[in-house]
């Protein structure tokens, strides 16, 4: 089964209602029989641009990230059903890849000219 | 005429041993014998002076791209307009500079990092770029 990484804004709440909307979130996804990982938090900070959902503007918002496995067909069902809660206010999931990067050495970058005037290097 | 006759093949045969001479001393000295006539001769090996291939910051230090590190993508951005730099500025290599670029923009469409602006957090960190800002 390939590997997802759901990244998860939820609205700026309470503790209480924070959890119930994590707790929410796990069941769906349990439910739909994906095997949950990971779930960290990334702590609740300040939007990088205001974001309107559910007849909402968010300023602030906590960040969380819910790493799973799961089958290839479920992921948009998911997706559906989380648009539909009032507490999120932005989702996104993405394949995580298995391997590691190889780290190959690049060739040698342009020479930084700061004084001269260089054409641009394309 | 005879005499002439000889004299010509006598000069003939003689300038045939000074070549054969000549041909021998060259393979002589061309021959099998290294540490004599070679001892003035260049050695050949690699350039002693040659520099270890420099890459681009990201890969000398085998730094992770990563689309949640936004202090690290924060650096490759304009603190002005939050424009992401070109390769010419931040002198990454082709492979980075994509990577970096695609993370900056996933980053945006998710909502980690802003797109008009670089975060005020993230105003003091040294500049890796090449590229200097009007204090």
């Amino acid at each position: 089964m390939p590997r997802y990484e759901l990244s998860l804004i939820l609205k700026a709440m309470q503790r209480p209602e924070t959890a119930a909307a994590l707790r929410r979130t796990m069941e769906t996804l349990l439910q739909r029989g994906a095997v949950v990982r990971d779930l960290e938090n990334l702590g609740e900070r300040r939007l990088p641009y205001k974001m309107s959902k559910h007849n909402l503007r968010h300023s602030r918002g906590g960040y969380f990230l819910v790493d799973f496995y799961s089958s290839p067909s479920m992921v948009t069902d998911l997706l559906d059903h989380l648009g539909r809660d009032v507490d999120i206010v932005r989702t996104t999931v993405l394949k995580k890849e298995e391997q590691p990067q190889s780290v190959s050495y690049c060739c040698s970058p342009p020479s930084p000219n700061s004084d001269s005037i260089s054409p641009s290097q394309s | 005429m005879l005499a002439f006759r000889n004299c010509r093949t006598v000069l003939q045969t003689l300038s045939q041993g000074i070549r054969r001479q000549v041909t021998e001393q060259a393979s002589r000295s061309l021959s099998v014998v290294p540490d004599e006539a070679h001892k003035d001769m260049p050695i050949k090996m690699e350039n002693p002076y040659k520099q270890p291939q420099k890459g681009c910051i990201l890969c000398s230090n085998n730094i992770e791209v990563d689309y949640k590190n936004i202090q690290l993508l924060s650096q490759f951005i304009s603190p002005h307009t939050g424009r992401i730099y070109g390769r010419h500025i931040t002198g990454l290599c082709g492979r980075r500079q994509k990577e970096i670029s695609k993370a900056i923009k996933k980053a945006h469409s998710m909502g980690f990092m802003s797109v008009t602006l670089k975060d005020p957090q993230f105003m003091k960190d040294p500049n890796i770029c090449d590229i200097k800002h009007l204090e």
